[in-house]
């Protein structure tokens, strides 16, 4: 492992050094929630932040984003494509997070490549953050394993009280700290601090999914016709807070607007979300998943199941933020283990049938 | 000079007229809307007065039998009738009235005279004639009504969102107001408006009235649920909503 130290007090300069050839994005407080802004000096960035509302996702795939715009004024027509390069540093992704990037690098490079994702990702430089307590009361990382950080990170934070140690995992890493020297190299005592914190953090975090999550596809193939959808059927608003928050959904719209001269304008795609009313409707009116309960279970079921089954990655982070927007307080940890407790026969049950 | 434009109307029923402000505003900030459109009537703004016309839109709400004899002239000459604003769209805020009985609204407000003055429920234009289009909001949304001219302008009837404002505050990273003790409508009501009020820390009061198949069960519970009581949940439904609210608690 390559490492450094940064001490607490060099943040600032080294915020002003990055600034110097990048966009820096971090979690900072917005009213009294926290969000992934852009970040132009130390005393915004809270690297203790709780969660944020968005995950950082919207840094790479934002919620509008232009696709190309047109001309058609003059003699030459004209079509260009609109991508976003400009250099961008995201400090402090939380671990669960982290796993949906790698979910979403998956998504975007299969099939035809989404170039518009894949060029804001090779210009943005992850700084991933180690999670040494839960942010959250409604996150379960550590039953979905997503806890430790996954290895696509550039550069990774660990809180080690008075200094952070900064572990680098790419070349993109090492130019963060190109021409910065308030760093030292990690010395054997520093390791063994790390690995203090690292073997004292799990306690702090509590599995919530009674049980094994690498069951969850075939739990919920075998719960295709579960009761529970209705019963979410019956509580949903539809209002599609969840999937607007969260940090594995790629679905979009794509839309276009003119000017008023109708000869020039551009094309852009908006988030959407496979729990609103008109999703699923196609041409001639028809709509295949009509009922909020048959959309409450395509929603668990792309994460828990078709997600995994295509990518080989889990498509439920953990992050908690779905639970924490829903009004009607529907929980993925409620429902994976209420599907669980309807399949398995309670103990009582299998002592009265034996019996 | 004949012109190929759209020739456009204005007309007013029971309403502020903000609305109309709302455009008269657009007009400035998005002067080509004058280049691209013939205005040949619009009493708040200009005082010529032309019945020539192709679209109408129609800000106010339906308050008197006498309303819909000019409702049905306008549809006779328009080709495309929209409305323009939550009066138009869902009976505005004028329909707190219909909860009360008329004759007691009207001695209420005109006292002795009430007899002289002629008086209805507020309903939407649309229960008196086909509407093609509505552009919804109290106030209409600026940008909203320059994409909608655009709109017609290709050809096509305004795209007016029909998800819930929830979706807006998330997209916008507006803390829910819920977390702070505060109520909203925002699951049952169409976006459209960028949440806007949420952004100031107000609960939605559902101006641009009910998304397609809203969950009316489930947020009365979560208002209870976050303190409303049976009547303020009542209250705070019949702002915007009364004619929308009675019509799907039928369909219920």
């Amino acid at each position: 492992m390559i490492a450094k130290i940064l001490p607490k007090h060099a943040l600032q300069n080294w915020i002003e050094t990055l600034r110097e050839h990048y966009r820096i994005i971090g979690p900072k407080l917005a009213q009294s929630q926290f969000i992934f802004g852009d970040i132009h000096s130390a005393d915004e960035l809270d690297l203790s932040y709780p969660t944020t509302i968005l995950p950082p996702k919207k840094v790479l795939l934002p919620q509008r984003e232009d696709l190309f715009h047109f001309d058609a004024t003059g003699d030459t027509h004209i079509v260009e494509p609109t991508f976003d390069d400009e250099p961008t540093v995201i400090l402090g992704i939380h671990a669960c997070d982290m796993h949906s990037i790698t979910l979403l690098d998956r998504v975007f490079e299969r099939g035809t490549a989404d170039q518009h994702y894949q060029t804001r990702r090779e210009n943005t430089t992850l700084v991933s953050l180690e999670c040494i307590k839960s942010c959250s009361e409604y996150s379960f990382c550590k039953s979905m394993g997503t806890l430790s950080i996954p290895e696509d990170f550039d550069l990774h934070i660990t809180d080690l009280g008075d200094e952070y140690l900064l572990e680098i995992g790419s070349n993109k890493g090492v130019s963060l700290l190109w021409n910065f020297n308030e760093v030292r190299e990690a010395t054997d005592a520093d390791f063994e601090r790390l690995n203090k914190v690292m073997s004292e953090k799990w306690s702090h975090f509590t599995y919530r999914v009674d049980f094994d999550i690498t069951e969850l596809p075939a739990l919920l193939s075998l719960s295709y016709d579960s009761k529970v959808w209705e019963e979410l059927g019956d509580r949903c608003l539809a209002c599609g807070a969840c999937n607007i928050v969260c940090p594995t959904c790629y679905c979009f719209d794509v839309r276009d607007e003119v000017d008023f001269s109708l000869c020039s304008g551009g094309r852009f795609r908006v988030w959407d979300s496979c729990q609103l009313d008109r999703f699923a409707v196609v041409a001639g009116g028809h709509d295949f998943r009509d009922a909020r309960a048959a959309r409450q279970r395509h929603r668990f079921f792309r994460k828990g199941k078709y997600l995994t089954e295509k990518y080989g990655v889990v498509g439920c982070v953990g992050c908690g933020r779905c639970a924490q927007a829903c009004l009607v307080h529907i929980s993925p940890v409620d429902i994976f283990n209420e599907l669980h407790r309807r399949r398995v026969p309670s103990a009582a049950t299998q002592e009265e049938i034996l019996a | 000079m004949s012109s190929t434009k759209p020739k456009i109307a204005f007309f007013d029923f029971a309403g502020c007229e903000g609305c109309q402000l709302t455009v008269l505003d657009s007009l400035q900030t998005h002067t080509e809307l004058l280049n691209a459109v013939e205005i040949v009537q619009f009493r708040e703004a200009m005082s010529e007065r032309n019945d020539d016309y192709q679209i109408a839109l129609v800000e106010g709400s339906y308050t008197r039998p006498s309303d819909e004899v000019r409702l049905q002239a306008i549809r006779d000459q328009a080709q495309i009738v929209i409305t323009l604003g939550a009066c138009a769209h869902l009976g505005g805020v004028n329909a707190v009235r219909n909860a009360h009985r008329l004759e007691e609204i009207k001695r209420y407000v005109y006292g002795e005279k009430a007899e002289v003055y002629e008086a209805a429920s507020a309903r939407p234009i649309s229960d008196f004639i086909q509407v093609d289009a509505f552009i919804p909001g109290c106030p209409i949304d600026r940008e909203e009504f320059v994409r909608a001219v655009k709109s017609l302008l290709q050809g096509n009837l305004p795209d007016i969102p029909d998800y819930p404002v929830c979706v807006e505050c998330k997209l916008r990273e507006t803390g829910c107001v819920f977390l702070y003790g505060k109520t909203c409508l925002g699951p049952i009501t169409r976006a459209g408006c960028g949440a806007i009020c949420p952004s100031f820390g107000v609960g939605c009061e559902g101006c641009r009235g009910l998304i397609p198949n809203p969950n009316m069960a489930s947020l009365r519970e979560v208002l209870s649920e976050n303190g409303l009581d049976e009547m303020r949940v009542k209250a705070k439904m019949s702002l915007f909503l009364t004619n929308q609210i009675a019509t799907s608690d039928m369909e219920a």
